[in-house]
């Protein structure tokens, strides 16, 4: 505890003992459920259960189920696509690229933010396979040896980038987020009693014995993970971002879109993990942990990142007016002023104009702001991705082809199932792993041991930076 | 192609023996009528057989492989027919495509005099019409299935007793220009005291021969040499898209529309019309003129010539024209300049306004010269006056028997109740109509025609050019030829087969020079066609006296104007989905006719595209959706006939039929209205244009399905960039800058398609194919696109998928209208893979199915193909087409028509034009087979093959004497896109107009800093610009 300075607030609030953060944290995961969280399960399932009929629907049916034409062959698809490889950006970051800062903050949403990537990179992964014509020969895109002869994967197609950026990060973030949750699973084995449960929960924790070893090799090998995630958080929505830059169709062939998509991820992540977590916050009395200090850094890397993307719609506009290109200038001019501004201007409300009312430190610090603020922002960045497919695609190079687009109920409900997988999945979590990294908490959290607490009621309280932790204490042997 | 032509008597005989097409002929209800006894029989018999059968040799008949193979069929290759299309009066020559014994498809004859090679899209359609489960398959008595001996006695019997009672007996057809279908009916009329055959033609062209009568002598139709005249100009008649005969005006037209370096001349041709129709687009100079004011500015332009001629005309009677006198004199001037080779057409249902053109036509010195009328076209032969004197008699119950062949009788005339009233008053009613249409619903039998390619049949389109057309396959029903039928009912019980070679023997040999007739059976049967010496008409001297003023304008508020649409001139083909969903070339509406109206006429209605509008005219009333039409004169209503056609509601569920999709006909409708209730009976004529009729909006909506939704390539100016606001896709100049600079009219070079990022490493060694399309001839008649559907398997949609913007056709036609409605410039261009060399499709899709051939093709893969779309995505011409759904391929009848060299498409894959690759590879191999090289031409596409202006054209790049091959140094040559360097192997040859200035739209692209579109600012062409300004505000004023 040594690095956290008396001068800061403290990251955990409430007194909490060790014991106490154990208890609380899993307290959601023991006993039945409450009212409330049946309720939004039902919600969630109930929205996954529709997006499964939508996409058997259309799987028997064929893509025509879509709004989809001639000249728009994306839309709804690859906008969720783009959407959830977004939202499981701020994961990632959150984790590892704050860890590598020492941003000690982040010890209270990391678990959650992992999570929650992990579960946004498998609704992502569903809609390249869905919008096939034919998914059932998805394997195609794999290469792997075949007897097909001559027959290979192209190499120079995005969409093959595609594949292997999407499973690399599904597979990096998963291991990450297990790693992360071995000294947890083994703090719940410990309460757990000999059963079912304990056992299961042996299983999940390797065997952690809480050593000062064992420390040092999960420190370590956290650390290197965390070094590899990183590159990964701008990777990934780069080569997404190549499925555009690489077309030759203006609107989507722009150099600035690997950065431009990066810093649109991280936006749009860290919007559905502060939604997250203020519904989580609230639900399951989480208060102390998720403090409202966190809120607002949250809400500043929000406010940052919503400033780098309305630079970047306003680089995108220059670049078309300065680089002379006339079918780039109609591009942007039919973005803003065509058939489909309205969606244009929803993005710029919600992405660029709303969020300028964080520089106020009242408005950060108001959590319910702050909810209606990251539902427009996860909104206008939905939008962001249909107005980069849709408005670029509806009107191309020859006036003859211009469509327009509406989407089709079955690809309203196949988006609406992707938003029951997500949550389905994240409440199912929240029942079977901790919410929030325990250990991490508890290595964050200025705890005084318990005669420290007991001595506390007589006397008068001390600077707490004197008696730190010692590192090689197991905090799963708090309790 | 002719030379591996059957022989025709073996054709025959095959016919006569060929493998039954039973399976298609067995009435499904009949077989699944089963009660308990019923099953039992049935079951006890099949046993029985099935025991027995062991016994037994199996019958012969159903033995389907050749024990000995017939000479020259091979299976799966495909043997070609000379045909013609009969089924029109322009009589167009066909080669037909037989694979198996199945017509597959249509291709022109490049030998036939008339139509030199072209054919049209209805001809292109054959095949569905054949493959037709809906024709009747059997005669009927009062619409029960009958037997032919039944019908046939029934007939007989009445037909005796009408023979003793001197009962009137009338045989009404469309034209007929068939010397032996003639006489078979005259014969079968001699019968009788009171029989007479009568010709109408739901559009009639019956006002040019009785002008021709009043001014000539003869009722004659000219045979007009388009070829021949420098000078077109033409009044409201659509020569190149519906009028007479299409396809043989469009390769006449063509003729003179080359502009090359060496010879920079081009015919003139001036439009007048209401409507916007197909040849108005491709007119140098387009004038909006309501029809009902035709009489009026031919009227004025006599005068004017009349004055060149040295003769004044009371200037006083003339009224006031419309059109500008400066732009009159200034035409006048330009005709007289082109004595004896201009021409002036004019479809007008006036006899008076008809006498004024063959009056100035006389004054330029055009007949003997562009019009022939000693060997006249027999193309049209329609008399009003009769048909109209049929429909009195009708209800005076004068007529005994009434038979109808090749015409929906009560469909396409007003007054239809009235008209079935009188029907059944009729003692005989006979319809020899194909399909159970709206006469034949109302006939007491029913004696179905054969198909087109089952029948034999002649026709004379011409006088002096006899066309042969022969059956290519076994009949599919139960029918009996129209030839058959007659020679029955007159006592006669040949064959058709009979009797046209009776016929021929008779009334064709005698008129050739040829003396066996063996021999010239055979080689008409071989070549489709003859030429033979025709009597000449007995015309007189042209009678001045009889020329009189045309009466002046109608004084209505509106113009109805009723038409045709190219796809569907005839009701007879509203069964065929190829050309329901082929968009009409102007507005690219399929599956729908609609009251076009003008942008001002729509705005004062308040209406816009799909508004229902009510239109009422003398009695009729009907409601059709109102579609805004740029160029439209602002009086004229326009409506196409043909539609409402009975039976169409079968198309209800045609397309695919999922959650959200909404039928093709709405329940308890038809495809369209039928418009002919508004056609005006007044004036002793079927007028298609009158001036008492009115519109008003209802709040109705019906959504048309329009192929194209933004119709310009002026971009809409809210979102144009500065400098950018005119996409010229279409490159256009002017015939006076191409004299200049040959170049004129290039897009402005901004790049170097020289550089390359990466070397050549995929040279085109052997043969690089490509294509050239000359935009200047290209009419956008749309055979193209039937053509490549029938050739390709490319899949009907329906309406509900083209208003969802995913019709299928691999080739379409973009349809672009600029300019200002006064003077519009209609740019055609047809749009295909453009087979890029740096294709954008290839490098995009993940799984490599589509990729390039060696020989510069661009192949898509079906079976590797995944359905990302990413392909479509970045395809910059938006010609890739994919699957959505797995089209309706139930109908096992109409699957006949399926091309068996092309694969027939599952869902989920991307689909293209292919350029026709697997005749290319039926060229190669049958070079290879014979040991040669592929010589330019001998491989066709099916769009090239077809395109009746010959604007198309394939070959190797590679070979630098092929056609294609010099395209390539036409300065008339671009590339669309061509700045992207796609290096697209289909190239465009600019359009070139016969005018001075450009139309006023496409000002300042690249060459003017002042952008303004309301400011017109060619240098050149101040002086003409200025009167056009002048004029549009006197013809506004006189209009308000």
């Amino acid at each position: 505890m040594s690095e956290t300075s008396p001068l800061r607030p403290a990251l955990v609030t409430g007194d909490k003992s060790l014991g106490d953060i154990t208890n609380d944290i899993s307290a959601p995961m023991a006993g039945t459920p409450s009212p409330m969280w049946w309720a939004a399960f039902l919600i969630a399932f109930s929205a996954l259960v529709l997006g499964v009929v939508a996409v058997t629907y259309q799987i028997a049916t064929g893509i025509g189920t879509w709004g989809l034409n001639k000249t728009v062959g994306w839309a709804f698809d690859i906008t969720n696509f783009v959407f959830w490889v977004g939202i499981g950006h701020a994961g990632t970051l959150i984790s590892a690229v704050l860890f590598l800062f020492r941003q000690k903050w982040r010890t209270a949403v990391n678990r959650s933010a992992e999570a929650m990537t992990l579960f946004a990179v498998m609704c992502a992964g569903l809609f390249p396979l869905i919008h096939m014509g034919r998914p059932w020969l998805a394997f195609w895109m794999v290469p792997y040896p075949n007897e097909r002869g001559s027959l290979w994967v192209n190499f120079k197609s995005p969409l093959l980038w595609d594949v292997f950026a999407i499973s690399t990060y599904l597979s990096v973030s998963a291991v990450f987020w297990y790693i992360g949750l071995i000294p947890d699973f083994a703090t719940i084995r410990d309460k757990a009693r000999p059963g079912l449960r304990k056992t299961i929960f042996s299983i999940l924790s390797f065997g952690w014995d809480g050593s000062a070893r064992t420390w040092l090799r999960y420190e370590t090998v956290y650390l290197l993970l965390a070094g590899l995630a990183t590159p990964l958080v701008f990777s990934v929505h780069s080569i997404v971002s190549m499925d555009f830059a690489t077309s030759v169709l203006p609107g989507w062939h722009t150099t600035i879109f690997p950065p431009y998509f990066v810093a649109g991820a991280i936006f749009s992540g860290l919007a559905m993990v502060l939604t997250l977590m203020l519904i989580a916050r609230k639900t399951m009395r989480l208060e102390d942990y998720i403090t409202i200090k966190h809120v607002e850094r949250m809400c500043l890397l929000m406010l940052s990142m919503g400033c780098i993307v309305g630079l970047a719609y306003g680089t995108e506009f220059f670049i078309a007016a300065y680089g002379g290109n006339p079918f780039e200038q109609f591009v942007f001019m039919n973005r803003a002023l065509g058939p489909m501004n309205w969606a244009y201007w929803t993005m710029v409300t919600c992405n660029v104009l709303i969020p300028q009312v964080l520089w106020f430190k009242s408005i950060r610090t108001s959590l319910p702001a702050v909810f209606v603020i990251t539902i427009f922002v996860n909104i206008g960045m939905w939008f962001e991705r249909f107005v980069i497919i849709v408005t670029s695609l509806h009107r191309d190079f020859l006036p003859s082809s211009w469509a327009h687009y509406v989407p089709s109920l079955v690809e309203i409900a196949t988006l609406i199932g992707s938003f029951g997988l997500f949550f389905t999945l994240f409440l199912v979590f929240c029942r079977i792993a901790p919410a929030i990294a325990i250990a991490e908490v508890k290595d964050a959290a200025n705890v005084k041991k318990r005669e420290v607490l007991l001595e506390a009621r007589n006397e008068p309280p001390q600077i707490i930076d004197t008696d730190p932790v010692p590192v090689n204490v197991d905090p799963s042997m708090g309790c | 192609m002719i030379n591996e032509a059957n022989k025709p008597e073996s054709l025959h005989q095959a016919n006569e023996s060929g493998p039954p097409m039973d399976n298609a002929t067995i009435p499904e209800k009949e077989l699944f009528q089963l009660n308990r006894r019923r099953f039992l029989e049935a079951a006890g018999f099949t046993f029985s057989a099935v025991a027995l059968s062991g016994c037994t040799r199996p019958d012969p008949e159903l033995a389907l492989p050749f024990a000995q193979l017939p000479e020259g069929v091979r299976p799966g290759r495909k043997l070609t027919y000379a045909s013609s299309c009969v089924d029109f009066p322009s009589g167009c020559g066909m080669l037909v495509s037989v694979r198996d014994g199945r017509p597959l498809k249509m291709e022109g004859m490049p030998e036939h005099p008339l139509s030199k090679g072209g054919l049209n899209a209805i001809a292109q359609a054959l095949p569905l019409g054949l493959y037709d489960s809906h024709r009747l398959k059997t005669p009927q008595k009062r619409g029960e299935q009958a037997e032919w001996e039944d019908v046939d006695d029934a007939i007989l019997k009445t037909l005796a007793s009408i023979k003793d009672s001197g009962g009137a007996v009338r045989v009404v057809t469309p034209t007929v220009t068939g010397p032996t279908l003639k006489e078979s009916i005259n014969t079968f009329l001699k019968q009788f005291k009171d029989g007479s055959h009568i010709t109408f033609d739901a559009v009639s062209h019956s006002a040019i021969l009785d002008a021709h009568e009043k001014t000539h002598g003869a009722r004659v139709l000219p045979h007009y040499l388009l070829a021949k005249a420098k000078v077109i100009v033409s009044f409201g008649a659509d020569f190149l898209g519906t009028w007479i005969s299409p396809v043989e005006f469009t390769a006449d037209w063509r003729t003179n529309r080359v502009p090359t370096e060496d010879d920079p001349q081009m015919s003139y041709h001036v439009q007048f019309e209401g409507r916007v129709s197909l040849t108005g687009g491709k007119a140098d100079r387009r004038y909006r003129l309501a029809p009902d004011e035709f009489g009026t500015v031919l009227n004025h332009l006599y005068a004017l010539l009349s004055e060149k001629a040295g003769r004044k005309v009371d200037a006083s009677k003339l009224g006031e024209s419309p059109i500008a006198e400066a732009d009159l004199s200034t035409l006048a001037e330009r005709l007289w300049n082109a004595k004896g080779e201009s021409i002036l057409l004019c479809d007008s249902q006036t006899v008076a306004v008809q006498v004024v053109v063959n009056a100035i036509n006389h004054l330029l010195g055009n007949y003997g010269k562009t019009l022939d009328i000693n060997k006249p076209s027999l193309q049209a032969q329609g008399n009003d006056r009769e048909v109209l004197k049929l429909i009195d008699e009708l209800k005076a119950g004068k007529i005994a028997a009434l038979f109808v062949a090749g015409t929906d009788l009560t469909h396409n005339l007003p007054e239809h109740d009235q008209l079935a009233e009188a029907i059944s008053k009729v003692r005989l009613v006979v319809s020899l109509n194909e399909r159970e249409d709206d006469f034949t619903s109302l006939a007491h039998y029913a004696c179905p025609d054969h198909h087109l390619l089952e029948s034999w049949l002649d026709a004379e389109p011409v006088c002096g050019l006899v066309c042969l057309s022969q059956p290519l396959l076994q009949p599919l029903g139960n029918t009996r030829s129209i030839l058959e039928s007659f020679a029955l009912w007159s006592g006669n019980k040949s064959t058709a087969y009979e009797i046209i070679r009776t016929s021929w023997e008779k009334n064709i040999l005698t008129r050739s020079k040829s003396k066996s007739f063996r021999k010239f059976w055979d080689q008409s049967v071989h070549d489709g066609f003859v030429q033979v010496s025709a009597e000449a008409p007995k015309v007189s001297e042209f009678k001045a006296d009889a020329v009189v003023l045309a009466p002046q304008a109608k004084s209505g508020e509106y113009c109805l104007s009723l038409y045709t649409k190219v796809g569907l001139t005839d009701s007879r083909h509203a069964h065929n989905p190829w050309l329901q969903e082929m968009p009409d070339p102007i507005t690219k509406v399929t599956w729908d006719n609609y009251v076009s109206l003008s942008p001002a006429t729509a705005e004062k209605l308040g209406v816009s595209d799909g508004d229902v509008v009510a239109v009422e005219a003398g009695d009729a009333n009907i409601e059709l959706p109102a579609l805004v039409q740029r160029g439209q004169h602002d009086r004229v209503i326009a409506i196409a006939l043909a539609y409402g056609v009975k039976g169409t509601d079968r198309f209800a569920k045609i397309g695919p039929q999922w959650l959200e999709s909404r039928l093709t006909v709405a329940e308890g409708e038809l495809v369209g209205k039928n418009a002919a209730p508004l056609i005006d009976v007044a004036n002793g004529s079927l007028s298609l244009t009158r001036g008492d009729v009115a519109i008003a909006r209802t709040d109705k909506r019906h959504e048309l399905a329009r192929t194209q939704e933004y119709h310009s390539m002026e971009l809409p100016r809210n979102v144009a960039p500065h400098g950018g606001e005119y996409r010229d896709v279409v490159e256009s100049t002017t015939l006076a800058a191409f004299k200049d600079d040959p170049e004129a009219g290039m897009h402005e070079k901004h790049f170097d398609t020289s550089v390359q990022l990466w070397p050549e490493d995929h040279p085109k060694k052997g043969h690089h194919w490509g294509m050239s399309i000359d935009l200047n001839l290209c009419t956008g008649c749309s055979a193209c696109v039937v053509a490549c559907q029938s050739e390709n398997n490319v899949p009907v949609v329906g309406k509900d998928e083209v208003r969802r913007q995913r019709e299928m056709h691999w080739m379409r036609i973009d349809r672009y209208i600029d300019g200002d409605d006064d003077d519009i410039q209609v740019s055609y261009q047809p749009m295909m893979c453009q087979h890029c060399d740096n294709a954008p499709c290839e490098t995009v899709c993940p799984v490599l199915a589509t990729t390039h051939s060696s020989e510069g093709l661009n192949e898509q893969v079906y079976n590797r193909c995944v359905g990302t779309r990413y392909c479509a995505n970045n395809c910059p011409y938006k010609v890739r087409r994919f699957n959505w759904f797995n089209y309706a391929h139930e109908d096992s009848l109409v699957n006949l028509a399926l091309n068996p060299d092309v694969t027939v498409r599952a869902r989920g894959v991307m689909e293209k034009c292919s350029m026709c690759i697997q005749r290319i590879e039926e060229g190669k191999i049958d070079a290879k087979r014979r040991g040669v090289q592929v010589a330019d031409g001998d491989i066709q596409t099916a769009c090239q093959q077809s395109c009746p202006a010959r604007a198309i054209t394939f070959g190797d790049m590679n070979d630098s004497n092929s056609e294609v091959h010099k395209t390539e140094d036409n300065p008339r040559r671009y590339g669309v896109l061509e700045e992207f360097n796609f290096r697209q192997s289909v190239s465009y040859l600019r359009v070139v107009r016969n005018r001075d200035e450009q139309h006023s739209g496409k000002d300042g692209h690249g060459e003017h800093e002042d952008h303004e579109h309301s400011e017109v600012t060619p240098s050149n062409s101040n002086n003409i610009v200025n009167l056009d300004e002048k004029r549009t505000s006197e013809t506004g004023g006189k209009h308000v």
